[in-house]
């Protein structure tokens, strides 16, 4: 084995597992989480742009449009740090997972109508926050490197915490 | 004591009079922050006159609008502010017309 074999048996090894893509949402780094985040915000988005499309219900019209608001300005702020910090969101398996999974949903949201649909939304929305508030507050902010990164997160975690509470009391009002 | 020092006595006492009525006239300046989706103070005393600004400090847009719509500041983005002059009218509560959990109190003395 000459000096150039034994630099790429060295080598290669690390730049595998340097570039192997993570399979656990603890695992992910900050530009993956980051994306994640990103995906999560434009899903909600599309939910709430079906509701105000399908829906008649002043309360989920209300909630729908806050949704759109709030979300996207989360999202601008995303994008500007991430200009700031000279990077790109990285695309990966748990954005994939949420994509598929709100495809599902979205199926099922659009064949409904009513208060059927009302419900729907609302039910979806307050299982949907929990599910994306538990993955930000207990998974990525204790696994974030950058500070700024990891404060955007954690005013994106308020806000979110916010919707949980107003979807929690819309399912309840539609009881 | 001469006219002179009556005469000077006279006004320093007209002045510090029309001072002190003017201090009690002296409409405040309130500020409400908006952070972390809660109104700090989350009750405010207030005078007739008086003038009350909100700041939104939050990423997302807020309102400060009264239960009985007597006043509404429109939507505030981040860092964007709004005031309204105190009056004997004002209501008592308020809300975030986008996140209704929201609430706060204005007392108008």
């Amino acid at each position: 084995m000459n000096i150039k074999h034994i630099v790429l048996a060295v080598v290669l090894p690390f730049l595998a597992s340097s570039t192997m893509a993570a399979d656990s949402p603890a695992e992910l780094n900050d530009l993956e989480m980051a994306h994640v985040a990103y995906t999560a915000d434009n899903i909600d988005i599309q939910y709430a742009h079906i509701a105000l499309g399908l829906s008649s219900n002043p309360k989920i019209r209300e909630f729908a449009a806050t949704m759109i608001r709030d979300h996207e300005a989360v999202n601008a702020q995303a994008l500007a740090l991430l200009k700031k910090l000279n990077a790109q969101p990285q695309d990966n398996f748990l954005s994939q997972s949420l994509v598929d999974g709100a495809s599902d949903i979205i199926d099922e949201l659009t064949a409904l109508r009513g208060e059927a649909f009302d419900k729907r939304y609302a039910e979806n929305e307050l299982a949907y926050h929990k599910a994306v508030n538990d993955l930000v507050g207990n998974t990525f902010i204790p696994n974030i490197e950058n500070s700024e990164v990891k404060a955007l997160f954690e005013a994106g975690l308020e806000i979110f915490k916010a919707h949980e509470n107003h979807a929690e009391m819309m399912v309840e009002s539609l009881k | 004591m001469t006219v002179f020092t009556r005469v000077t006595t006279a006004i320093v006492f007209f002045v510090m009079a029309m001072t002190a009525a003017a201090s009690n006239t002296e409409h405040v300046e309130h500020v409400v922050e908006i952070v972390a989706f809660k109104f700090v103070p989350n009750t405010l005393e207030v005078k007739v006159g008086d003038t009350i600004t909100w700041v939104n400090r939050d990423i997302v847009p807020h309102t400060a609008t009264a239960d009985d719509f007597s006043f509404d500041t429109g939507q505030l983005k981040q860092n964007e502010l709004a005031s309204i002059t105190v009056t004997p009218s004002l209501s008592f509560s308020y809300i975030c017309k986008f996140h209704p959990k929201m609430k706060a109190t204005i007392i108008v003395e």
